[in-house]
């Protein structure tokens, strides 16, 4: 792995040295991975989208205008990628657990509660159920912890719409999960 | 109709989310093979993308192309540099006090071949130093500086350009890139801004 800052590194690109990308790589993945994930339901599609997301972020690496803030900036590529995929991929496939299934699966108020995986799964499910720009709210608040702030510099929505956008995750989530969670 | 959302709703949502994200947290990791399948496109586009810039740090156009000038052009060329220098200065120097950053691009002299020497001129009291990235450099930081130039604060360098539309910006003290808050702006998939120059082989440029 190539050391040094990310300024450092991407200016070593920039003067032809492409194998300093890798340092930025290494550094960012597994930052970036567990968002793509979550968004997408898919570890396969988040491996295509992240792919996707650091070659275009090469490909437009003079047009970082903050070499010292690379991982902001990256990151703002990822979700919009994921984002892009999202919309198309909820356009064309039917793969995500439909809604009633989840709500099916859900566990019924005063039964045993179900293993730590099925109920993480219950979520993913019903969060796979939210429409994109939901979802990506609701990750970026409540699990990637941005400030609304950050979420509004990375995305280009208001403050006041991703509240609204939180707001109606966290009632479509209650909804599919009122079995798992109350409340 | 609006939809409200009030301090009680958003704590009683942010409530039930810390325990809906609790799982959503766990780590996650990308496959073991990720950096080395990136690395081969990375290999694969690289080169043309990024080539390497000489060891003299000299940009494209320098290394690349001969600004041939004859005898008389050149004494054209000198005096119109000259005469854009005061001229820029003067009309610069009139917003200094009412504007912490300012540039210009002008065409300064023309020349048979085409090739074209534009001047930039930015102006910002508190630069340290001041570059000029564009599609003419291929967006290269490091190679073409503006000098300091007269007035406190005025900036400027002078750089052959080929007829056109050319994209640029300055970037001060190594780290903050500003669009040209003269000219024509063009903004990129990521929402970073650039100037627009348009050179005409008349010599008649505009921003």
């Amino acid at each position: 792995m190539k050391a040094g800052s990310d300024s450092e590194l991407i200016d070593a690109v920039l003067a032809g040295d492409v194998d300093a990308f890798s340092g930025l790589v290494l550094r960012y993945q597994d930052t970036c991975v567990r968002f793509a994930v979550r968004m997408l339901g898919s570890r396969v599609d988040a491996d295509d989208v992240l792919q996707s997301a650091f070659m275009r972020a090469f490909r437009n690496l003079r047009s970082c205008r903050e070499p010292e803030r690379f991982g902001g900036w990256l990151y703002q590529i990822v979700i919009n990628e994921c984002k892009t995929y999202a919309t198309r991929q909820r356009r064309r496939d039917l793969r995500f657990t439909p809604a009633t299934t989840a709500i099916e699966r859900a566990v019924a108020p005063g039964t045993e509660p179900e293993k730590a995986s099925d109920v993480g799964d219950q979520i993913e499910s019903a969060l796979a159920m939210l429409p994109a720009e939901q979802r990506e709210a609701f990750l970026l608040k409540h699990v990637e912890e941005l400030t609304y702030d950050e979420m509004s510099a990375m995305t280009g929505v208001s403050v006041p719409a991703l509240k609204m956008r939180v707001k109606r995750a966290c009632d479509g989530l209650r909804d599919m999960l009122e079995g798992v969670y109350h409340g | 109709m609006v939809e409200s959302y009030d301090e009680s709703q958003q704590d009683n949502d942010a409530r039930f989310a810390a325990r809906i994200a609790a799982p959503l947290r766990a780590a996650e990791h990308v496959h073991p093979s990720f950096e080395r399948r990136l690395m081969e496109k990375v290999r694969a586009e690289g080169p043309s993308l990024y080539p390497a810039i000489a060891s003299d740090g000299a940009s494209w156009w320098k290394r690349k192309r001969v600004l041939r000038v004859s005898p008389i052009a050149g004494l054209a060329l000198a005096a119109g540099i000259g005469a854009i220098v005061v001229v820029s200065s003067i009309a610069i120097g009139s917003r200094i006090s009412s504007r912490p950053a300012v540039a210009s691009a002008t065409p300064v002299a023309a020349h048979q071949d085409t090739v074209q020497l534009v001047r930039f001129v930015f102006v910002d009291r508190s630069a340290a130093s001041v570059e000029l990235v564009g599609d003419f450099n291929e967006w290269a930081r490091g190679t073409t500086a503006l000098q300091r130039s007269g007035a406190p604060g005025v900036w400027a360098v002078s750089v052959p350009l080929s007829p056109g539309r050319h994209e640029y910006a300055f970037i001060i003290n190594g780290s903050r890139w500003v669009a040209d808050p003269l000219a024509v702006k063009s903004t990129d998939d990521f929402g970073t801004e650039s100037s627009v120059i348009r050179v005409a082989s008349t010599g008649n440029s505009t921003t």
